[in-house]
Formats: C-alpha cells, sequence, structure tokens
C-alpha cells in the first residue's frame, strides 16, 4: 500500500498544480460545402481528433479559385498549417508546382501534397449520354441506338412542346464546353471514331494514331454540325459555362431533352431526385459505319491536401494528413460512420458494379447535407475492392447506382487494350479550336480546302 | 387497443367524428371505412391548409400522378421518394419508431410477407378505401391491405436473339449452356423475387414432377432439400445477381442476358425499344403474382391531402382519373372491374402460382439461410 501512496500524492499535486496539458493546436483550411453541415461538430473532423490528438481549428475557405486563394494566404500572416482541397476548390499539380519550388508549400522527398483517391472507381466510361426517356414515352419512341435515331428522336424533341407550357422552348441537345465530359459532340464523334479526347484524340488502340484527321472523323463533325444546323445541338453549348448548363438541366419545368457527363451527380443535383429520375443513359450510339466506341478514363488522384511551408507544426500536420490515408479513415471519408451509415458486406449483396460485394450501405449520404464527412474533400485512398464492391441503398435516385449501371452498359464499348499517348495540351488546344469552328459554321467541314487547312496544321503531329 | 398506435386511432376516431357519420364495418379499421365519405372537393379544400405530401413508393411512375394530381390541385405539392420495398419498409418503420412524420402515403410490394407483418399488422399503414371507389375494387384488392395493381414477377426472353421463347420447362434454366445470362434480381433485397422463389417452394412437388417431364427420370433430392431447393442451387450457377428489375431488364436490352427474372411492369419498357418478352406458358410455371399496395401512413400529419392522392392513385370514382393511368401499362393488371388490364394476357392465361404470405413469413429464417448461402458462394466465386 505504501508503494502506491506517493504516485497517488504526486498524480494529485501535478492534477491540482498544473493546468491540463492542452492539445496541440492545428489549424486546417478546409473548403466550404453545403453538403457538411458543421465542421466543428463532424464525425470525421472529431475522430481525427481522437485519434491524433490534435485540436483542429478549421478556417472555412469560401471561394473556388484556389491559386487565388494560396496567393492571398501567403501573402497574408494568416496561422494555417494546412489547406485542403476538394468540391468546388480544386488545385492542378502543374499549380502547385510554383509554390513548392518557392518554397511556400512544403516538400519532402519528393512529396508535396496528400492525394485524394476515392471519388469513384479507377477507370470507366468518361462520357455517358443521359436522355429524358419521359419525353421518350411522351412521344412512344424508343431509346435511339444509331446516329440517325438520336437526330430523329431530337427533332421530336425540338418540334413538340413536351414540357407542354405552350412554348418551343426544349433543348433537344445542351452541352457545355468547359470539359470534355459535358460536350457531345465528343461522344457525339466516337460513333464514327475513337475519339479520345482525354489523350489529344490519339486512338487508345495504339497510343500512336491521331484520329482528329481521318475521314471517319470529319464525318462526325460533319453530323454534329448537322444537328447545329437544324437547331438541335443547341448554340448555347458553346457559350454557357458549366453552372448556367447545370442550371437549365435541373429547370423543375423540363428543359433539355439530352446531354452527357461522366457521372450524372456531375451536372444533377442531388437534393433534385424527380430530375434524376427524368434522365436514362443511352448506351454508346452507332455511327454511319457501325462504329460505337466509349471514351475511356482514368481518374488521377487529387490534391487532397497541402502542408504550407512556413508552418512550425509541420510534423502534428504530417501526423494527420498520413492518417486520413489510411483505409480505416478513408472509409469514412468516403462512406461515414461505420455501423451507422454503412457497414462491411456479409457477401449476401450486389455490388453497383457487379463485383464481389464489400460495403452495405445503410444510409447513403455522399452528396446530401450531412456531418458525417467531409463529402471527398481532403485526402483519401479507398482501396478499389471498396470502391467497386459498393452495394445500392435501395435508392432509385442514387446517383452512384445510376452511374454505376451506366458504366455496366458502356463497358463493352471500351478499348480492350489501351496505350494512352500522352496529352499534348498544345495539340488539344488545335483540334479543340477547329472542332468548335466546324459546329459553329465558322469554318466550312464539308469545303475541302477548309479540311485541308485543318490537316496542313494538324501535320505537325503527325 | 391493440396494435394500432395511439396517434393512428386518434386520427381515425377524429375522422369519423368530424364527419359525423360512426358507421364502420367491423372487419376494417377506421381509417379504411367506405361508408365515411369525404368528397374530393371537401378533401381538397381542408388538404389546403396542409403542409406538403410526402409520398414513398417503390414505383417511379408515382412521379407521374404527383405531376398529374398537382396540375389537377393547385396549391398541394407531393415529394416523391423512390425506394426499394425493403429500404421503404426500414424507413417506414424507423420513422414511426422515432416519432417522426415523415410519411404520409406508401406504395409498396407486399409481397414477401414483410410489408404485412411489420407495417400492416403494427398499424404503422393504415389502408383507406372510399366507399365510391371500393365498389369497382376486384375481389380480394380492398381490405386491410389496399391493392391497387396485380403484377408479377416472370420469366423474360432476350427477343432479339429468339424469335419464340427457346425453353417449356423451367429446369431448362439450369442447362449449363446458360452459365452467365440469366439475370435476377437478389431475392434478399427484392420483395418480388423473394416472393418467387419462397412460392417456388410450396410447390415443389411440382417442379419435382416438370423435372421428370424434363428430364425422363425423377429427381434425386438429396436429404434435407426439396425440390424448389435443388432447382435454385443449380439454376444459381447460371444466374447474374442484380439489385433490380431495371438492371434485368436492360441486360436483356443490351443483348447480355439470355432470360431474365423481373417485375412484369418493366415490359412497359418494350416501348423504349428493350429488346424482351414474356414468358406466359411454362412447365410448371413462369412465375408469381404480384401486387402493389397504396397505404396511408398512421403517422401521417397530412391526412386530407393523403387521402385525396390514395383516392387520384386509385383512378377516382369513375375509374378514369389520371393517377391510375401511368400504372395501367404492359405488365400490369387492373385491381378495379371497370378499368382494363394493361397486359394484353390476362393473368388467367399466365402459367402463374400464388404466394402464400403467411407461409412465406413463417419460412423466412429457412429462406434467409438458404438464399444466404447461394448468395454468399456466387460472391465469393466473383
Amino acid at each position: 500500500m505504501k508503494k502506491l501512496i506517493f504516485p497517488i500524492i504526486l498524480l494529485l499535486f501535478l492534477g491540482g498544480c498544473g493546468s491540463k496539458a492542452q492539445p496541440s493546436v492545428l489549424r486546417v483550411a478546409l473548403p466550404w460545402s453545403d453538403m457538411v453541415q458543421d465542421p466543428d461538430s463532424n464525425y470525421y473532423i472529431n475522430w481525427l481528433e481522437e485519434r491524433t490528438g490534435l485540436e483542429l481549428q478549421i478556417t472555412l475557405i469560401r471561394q473556388s479559385r484556389s491559386e487565388e486563394y494560396l496567393d492571398a494566404l501567403l501573402s497574408s500572416g494568416a496561422d494555417v498549417d494546412v489547406v485542403m482541397f476538394g468540391g468546388d476548390f480544386t488545385i492542378s499539380r502543374e499549380a502547385l508546382e510554383p509554390y513548392i519550388a518557392s518554397g511556400q508549400i512544403w516538400s519532402e522527398n519528393g512529396v508535396s501534397s496528400y492525394d485524394n483517391y476515392g471519388s469513384s472507381v479507377r477507370g470507366g466510361a468518361g462520357q455517358i449520354l443521359w436522355i429524358n426517356h419521359e419525353w421518350l414515352e411522351a412521344l412512344g419512341l424508343p431509346i435511339p441506338s444509331t446516329t440517325e435515331e438520336f437526330k430523329e428522336v431530337l427533332k421530336a424533341f425540338a418540334s413538340n412542346d413536351l414540357n407542354g407550357n405552350g412554348l418551343a422552348d426544349e433543348i433537344p441537345l445542351l452541352g457545355c464546353c468547359d470539359n470534355y465530359a459535358e460536350d457531345p459532340a465528343e461522344f457525339l464523334l466516337n460513333a464514327y471514331v475513337n475519339n479520345d479526347s482525354f489523350h489529344s484524340r490519339f486512338d487508345p488502340a495504339d497510343g500512336s494514331s491521331l484520329t482528329a484527321g481521318t475521314s471517319a472523323w470529319r464525318k462526325g463533325v460533319s453530323y454534329c454540325r448537322s444537328l447545329c444546323e437544324e437547331g438541335l445541338f443547341d448554340e448555347r453549348s458553346f457559350s454557357v459555362n458549366e453552372e448556367q448548363f447545370c442550371e437549365l438541366v435541373n429547370s423543375p419545368l423540363p428543359l433539355v431533352g439530352a446531354f452527357t457527363t461522366a457521372s450524372i451527380s456531375d451536372v444533377i443535383y442531388p437534393v433534385n431526385p424527380e430530375v434524376m429520375a427524368r434522365y436514362m443513359h443511352v448506351a454508346p450510339l452507332k455511327g454511319e459505319d457501325g462504329a460505337a466506341y466509349a471514351l475511356y478514363a482514368e481518374d488521377a488522384p487529387a490534391v487532397g491536401a497541402v502542408i504550407l511551408g512556413r508552418s512550425t507544426r509541420k510534423e502534428e500536420a504530417k501526423k494527420l494528413l498520413s492518417l486520413m490515408l489510411t483505409e480505416e479513415a478513408s472509409l469514412i471519408a468516403r462512406y461515414g460512420e461505420e455501423g451507422v451509415d454503412w457497414e462491411f458486406s456479409d457477401g449476401r449483396d450486389v455490388s453497383i458494379y457487379g463485383d464481389a460485394s464489400t460495403i452495405v450501405t445503410r444510409s447513403y449520404i455522399r452528396n446530401s447535407p450531412q456531418n458525417k464527412h467531409l463529402n471527398g474533400i481532403g485526402p483519401m485512398n479507398v482501396p478499389e475492392r471498396y470502391l467497386r464492391g459498393v452495394t445500392w441503398n435501395g435508392l432509385n435516385s442514387d446517383a452512384e447506382y445510376i452511374d454505376g449501371r451506366a458504366q455496366m452498359s458502356y463497358s463493352k464499348y471500351l478499348p480492350e487494350h489501351i496505350e494512352f499517348h500522352e496529352y499534348d495540351p498544345e495539340l488539344s488546344a488545335y483540334t479543340d479550336e477547329w472542332l468548335k469552328a466546324f459546329l459553329k459554321g465558322e469554318k466550312d467541314i464539308r469545303s475541302d480546302e477548309e479540311w485541308e487547312e485543318y490537316l496542313n496544321g494538324l501535320s505537325r503531329w503527325q | 387497443m391493440g396494435r394500432i398506435p395511439k396517434r393512428a386511432f386518434a386520427l381515425a376516431v377524429s375522422a369519423i367524428l368530424c364527419l359525423g357519420c360512426g358507421k364502420t364495418e367491423d372487419s376494417l379499421p377506421a381509417a379504411a371505412d367506405a361508408s365515411v365519405y369525404e368528397s374530393p372537393e371537401e378533401l381538397y379544400d381542408k388538404a389546403l391548409s396542409e403542409d406538403v405530401l410526402i409520398v414513398y413508393t417503390v414505383s417511379t411512375r408515382a412521379v407521374d400522378a404527383k405531376d398529374s394530381f398537382e396540375k389537377a390541385y393547385p396549391g398541394l405539392t407531393v415529394e416523391i421518394r423512390d425506394l426499394r420495398s425493403p429500404n421503404l419498409i426500414d424507413a417506414v418503420e424507423e420513422d414511426h419508431e422515432k416519432g417522426l412524420a415523415n410519411c404520409d402515403v406508401v406504395i409498396c410490394n407486399d409481397n414477401s410477407g414483410d410489408f404485412k407483418s411489420r407495417l400492416v399488422d403494427t398499424g404503422i399503414v393504415l389502408p383507406y378505401m372510399p366507399q365510391d371507389i371500393g365498389a369497382h375494387m376486384k375481389e380480394g384488392m380492398a381490405g386491410e391491405m389496399i391493392t391497387f395493381l396485380s403484377e408479377a414477377e416472370l420469366l423474360l426472353y432476350n427477343s432479339a436473339r429468339y424469335d419464340s421463347c427457346p425453353i417449356d420447362n423451367i429446369w431448362a434454366l439450369t442447362e449449363q449452356k446458360y452459365r452467365g445470362t440469366i439475370y435476377m434480381p437478389n431475392p434478399l433485397r427484392s420483395f418480388s423475387t423473394y416472393a418467387f422463389c419462397g412460392a417456388c417452394m410450396q410447390h415443389a412437388e411440382e417442379l419435382a414432377a416438370a423435372y421428370e417431364k424434363y428430364c425422363g427420370s425423377p429427381l434425386e433430392i438429396p436429404e434435407g432439400m426439396n425440390a424448389a431447393e435443388v432447382f435454385w442451387s443449380r439454376a444459381s450457377e447460371n444466374i447474374v445477381f442484380t439489385n433490380s428489375s431495371d438492371e434485368v431488364v436492360e441486360a436483356l436490352g443490351s443483348g447480355a442476358a439470355d432470360f431474365g427474372i423481373g417485375v412484369s411492369s418493366k415490359l412497359r419498357l418494350k416501348d423504349l425499344g428493350y429488346d424482351m418478352e414474356a414468358v406466359y406458358r411454362l412447365e410448371p410455371f413462369c412465375g408469381c403474382r404480384t401486387s402493389v399496395a397504396v397505404m396511408l401512413a398512421a403517422d401521417s400529419p397530412n391526412v386530407n391531402s393523403a387521402r385525396l392522392f390514395v383516392r387520384w392513385l386509385l383512378g377516382e370514382a369513375d375509374g378514369k382519373g389520371e393517377g391510375y393511368k401511368p400504372f395501367c401499362t404492359a405488365g400490369t393488371w387492373s385491381a378495379r372491374e371497370d378499368v382494363a388490364d394493361g397486359n394484353p394476357v390476362p393473368l388467367s392465361e399466365i402459367d402463374l402460382i400464388e404466394p402464400d404470405q403467411e407461409k412465406l413469413i413463417s419460412d423466412r429464417e429457412h429462406m434467409e439461410a438458404f438464399w444466404s448461402g447461394i448468395l454468399r458462394q456466387n460472391n465469393q466465386e466473383k
């Protein structure tokens, strides 16, 4: 007993006269998301604090221009250790380079950022055509399977007052030029030739044949131009930005007949299940010569977080970000609280992608207002077996389930052997610019002279 | 008071008292009292002071009913939550347990016995059958549950690949040549598929006899199994399990499947160009009859809107209302005597079996164990 008395007295003394040890504070800049209710009481944030013993002081980033934000942050005296990325606030590796080179962003042994690899399955169709099946049903038309049928459907969309408002305001086909996935021309060209815009239009089958100069590509562009000429491919597609494009698709009054995107959730707001229910995927269309390809995309991991070079708490920052990359943390970051929002599959369920089931979602909270995780913001590394093994939560408007079914339908149109050509920004800019000019009628795709002019410019890369 | 919750009881009683008409049929809960007449105009008037009507449904066709309802009754708003049957039942039950009045009307497949045992028998949902519509319902459609549509879990075949159904006996589905080309929803997640699989257990002797016709010799049934279990054990080696009937028809449409087993109402997708046909004649049967129920949530805070919507779904007094039309499509059979079936072939000319719901409920544990084994095996082989 005597042996115990001294330590007890010592503990009492220490506990009584010293202040309770405070956890180290780490200041984290986190992009604001309307899908994350309150970071301070967020389940994942609290879990990270408990596991690391750190107190995370969150500063919300309320803008989407990441470089502007970094410039302002670095020129100010703001006390921030870690900047996270995700949602509308993203940054490319190239854009990070100058900050790393100047030491403003910490780098050690070649590591300068913590990746986010968990938003979607790795590899699959990067562009899906979605069509308003309510309009098809109203017209008694089948889902188009060829470019010819598609044109007839678009004509019917244009010439009937399908939203019943007495105005000819239906938009048969809409897109935007902010990214390839949302540009329907890219999709339609795949009915003629393997038009891999993600790799500067080199054929992914061999990685060396430039398809953008072939007669089949020209035929495809000509088809797209005919849709523009007839007002079926809406001219706003060349001027609206992604936000305006999404607004039109999400209109409570149905306006848009067809559009393309990588994931339905990129365009249709998650709070809009009734709009989601309007659209169904269409398998790749066959062109005049029977070709039909799907655009393959393999998402590179996004930048999830960086540590500022001036941070005096780099070890703490590394501890936090390394933890976020573990499987345990990543599953929370992706699916929420284990046992409440999801559980490991007991093997009786069927995965969305037809693979072995691994995760059963009880409450699918991604892309909906919640306070369990950061809705995809920050670093994570969700193993592929979980991403592909997730099961359906039974909600018909679940975007991942809708995407999964589309992916299964597109899988047989993907290239069997892939040899990607490196993306060439200069070449892509050249073909993109000409394609747009052909579609808008600024250049005449049917004119051999103008086609030759285009080919002459293209010869630099052939 | 029995199993009916206080709030539901109070709601039903107050409805009767307010209308000054207390006569109730002995066999029905008060909310289903067909003698209590409230005209659509009266309901609409009262509904205008209520909140947004929330409908939990297993059918996307409810969205069409919502659209026409909102047009017919300006000022009323309907929110549709489209869920798979097991998830819908979980959600309604959970709402009720937590005292959350999140739901007003429930449209659910009532085939596996879960709907009856968990929501109907517990009084979490209540029937509502106005007398002017009840008079037109087919026998057995309006009781403790309101069945407003008959469907079937049915064998479908790929009509792009086959001019006519290439098989005439269900045991042909166990042939190796169909490996990986038969698509069927997970019976532990799809109530109508569960009902069919469960009904097969109840008709095991017919399956044994069909085997003998098919192979010319009696089926060897291992001890502890029945013919239905032998059939499903063998057929499951060929089956690709899916999450829903939508995936089944998509597989038929894309050419991945030779056969599908799915809910018959998906036959309406033929209009969208899906290449599939129903199998109506098969030895010993090609599917089982299923049905869709519409009920009031006992906790509904918007009871007048809910009743008005149920009337709408049921096609109003004359059966010509817009709300019933979206459901009267290929692969469905009307619950009303005065409304024609959506399907060209009547139920009486289809080799369907009828699941015994009480037996499905009592067999639940055995069925779960049997199908869990099959599904786990299937999962491991991926």
